[in-house]
């Protein structure tokens, strides 16, 4: 991996409705700073408008769910209401390509060897539409909640591949 | 300062040149002269100064750049009085061929040494600063890696603060030549064919199309940059002979390109054909060299340039000759 990103960070999507006066967006977003939040999004509704207040839509991270509920918190007391609420777990994706005499249910055994040892928060496989030949393409496209599990699972490919004969590569990550 | 030049090919034929084009350059600093030169066969030695023009055009016109035939380079290097061995022979990555013996003797004399010759270093690369080191000698090998792109003494010398975590890069041009072909549609075959009628691949391309070059650079960036001590065996190399059109088509689908990328890092040693999304600095096409330099406190710095050729290698040598002149003075 080539970020120095924190592993599990919390990314977190939340709808609130501000008070319609000057100061309000603005003492909104503060409390995040407060809680060592990073803002990576805010979206200023003024199209949706309930009872004299204004809906803001704020993506930002987080480094855990105590710093997420001291900013809920907060923002109680401040008077922001907390329409939705969502978290996700940061995920780390990495793609795969792999040349050789394969079909589906080699390919099928292989993901489910690699989820025996590490948990894949999604798998999309996609096969080359060249199915002539003995020699097929499939790629990969994995992610993983953590960058340790993406050194693992880049280890248990280049092992399997290894062991099968099957040619094997793999992206650059993010 | 008094130059020999060891090997009068492409890179030998190309430093001449340069010399004689920065002739104003080199003389404020006390004079740089070439007072021998040798190839595989032949040699020329004068303590004035050989011109370099008219070597280049004997070389042309006889095959050969002396008169005189040659039984050793080192018996030459012991004939003349010399300041810096500049070894530009061709890469040996069996046992180091006469490029290697002629630097370890040139070091073990208390000469100052310029290489581009990878097989040399990617064998011996601790065992030469060791022998420079003791002999209050200085080697330096710029060109080596990436021709006109200066990383080596980027991360050595400008970046001299920072924590370098990992270089990724493109260090050899014909694979990517190959590669950006094939992107096209050409089948692999065709790509190198293509290659080989341009120049860019030798008629025997095994070092480039197997990865064996880029893994001699991945040696000496490891080396040199990461101080590590590791050899070309601790490298783990694919080539590019394996990428499919089929390969190519499926990773275009997914607005990917596939490139041969070397990668050091403290605990990485590998070379191997990877999945770039484009528009990445690793995607780039043709015979460009790229790398991209991961720092703790700049972050990452990606530098790209010319990766061979006459004038481009020679510009390298001609900044390591530079720093030596600046430091011997």
């Amino acid at each position: 991996m080539e970020s120095l990103r924190k592993v599990n960070v919390m990314m977190v999507n939340a709808d609130i409705f501000v008070k319609d006066v000057p100061g309000q967006l603005v003492g909104s977003l503060e409390p995040i700073s407060l809680v060592d939040g990073n803002i990576v999004g805010v979206v200023h509704n003024r199209d949706n408008i309930v009872n004299g207040r204004i809906g803001v839509n704020i993506t930002f991270e987080v480094d855990s769910v105590e710093g997420l509920e001291r900013l809920k918190n907060i923002w109680k007391s401040k008077d922001v209401m907390i329409s939705r609420i969502s978290s996700v777990i940061e995920t780390f994706p990495m793609d795969y390509m792999l040349i050789g005499d394969i079909g589906p249910a080699q390919i099928e055994k292989l993901i489910k060897n690699a989820e025996k040892i590490i948990e894949l928060e999604s798998v999309d496989i996609r096969f080359s539409s060249n199915i002539s030949e003995k020699k097929r393409t499939v790629m990969i496209s994995a992610k993983v909640r953590a960058e340790e599990d993406l050194s693992r699972l880049n280890a248990f490919m280049t092992s399997a591949c290894r062991k099968e004969g099957i040619v094997y590569i793999r992206g650059v990550g993010q | 300062m008094r130059i020999v030049i060891s090997g009068f090919g492409t890179v030998g034929q190309g430093f001449a040149e340069v010399l004689s084009l920065r002739s104003d350059l080199l003389n404020a600093g006390g004079g740089v002269r070439i007072v021998a030169v040798f190839d595989s066969k032949s040699y020329a030695v004068d303590e004035n100064g050989l011109d370099p023009i008219m070597l280049i055009e004997r070389k042309n016109a006889t095959g050969s750049v002396g008169t005189e035939k040659l039984s050793s380079g080192i018996e030459v290097l012991d004939s003349v009085g010399y300041d810096v061995l500049v070894e530009v022979s061709p890469t040996n990555i069996e046992n180091g061929g006469d490029g290697l013996k002629n630097i370890e003797h040139a070091l073990r004399n208390g000469k100052d040494v310029i290489t581009v010759n990878k097989g040399p270093l990617a064998l011996k690369f601790k065992e030469l600063n060791k022998l420079a080191e003791k002999n209050n000698a200085i080697l330096r090998f710029e060109g080596s890696v990436g021709g006109a792109m200066p990383i080596i003494n980027l991360c050595s010398e400008n970046l001299k603060g920072e924590k370098i975590t990992s270089i990724r890069g493109i260090f050899n041009g014909t694979c990517n030549f190959i590669l950006s072909r094939m992107d096209g549609g050409l089948p692999f075959e065709q790509a190198l064919k293509e290659a080989q009628q341009l120049g860019y691949a030798e008629s025997d391309p095994t070092y480039d199309i197997e990865g064996i070059d880029t893994a001699c650079k991945v040696v000496i960036l490891a080396n040199s940059v990461f101080r590590r001590n590791v050899r070309f065996s601790d490298v783990s190399i694919t080539g590019i002979t394996s990428v499919s059109e089929d390969a190519i088509a499926l990773a275009a689908d997914q607005n990917m390109v596939i490139r041969l990328i070397g990668e050091v890092s403290d605990t990485v040693l590998e070379v191997s054909p990877r999945l770039i999304p484009k528009g990445h600095p690793l995607s780039i096409s043709g015979t460009l060299n790229t790398a991209k330099i991961l720092t703790d406190l700049a972050g990452p710095i990606t530098i790209s340039g010319k990766g061979a050729g006459r004038k481009e290698t020679a510009s390298a040598i001609l900044s390591d000759l530079i720093a030596i002149m600046d430091r011997r003075r």
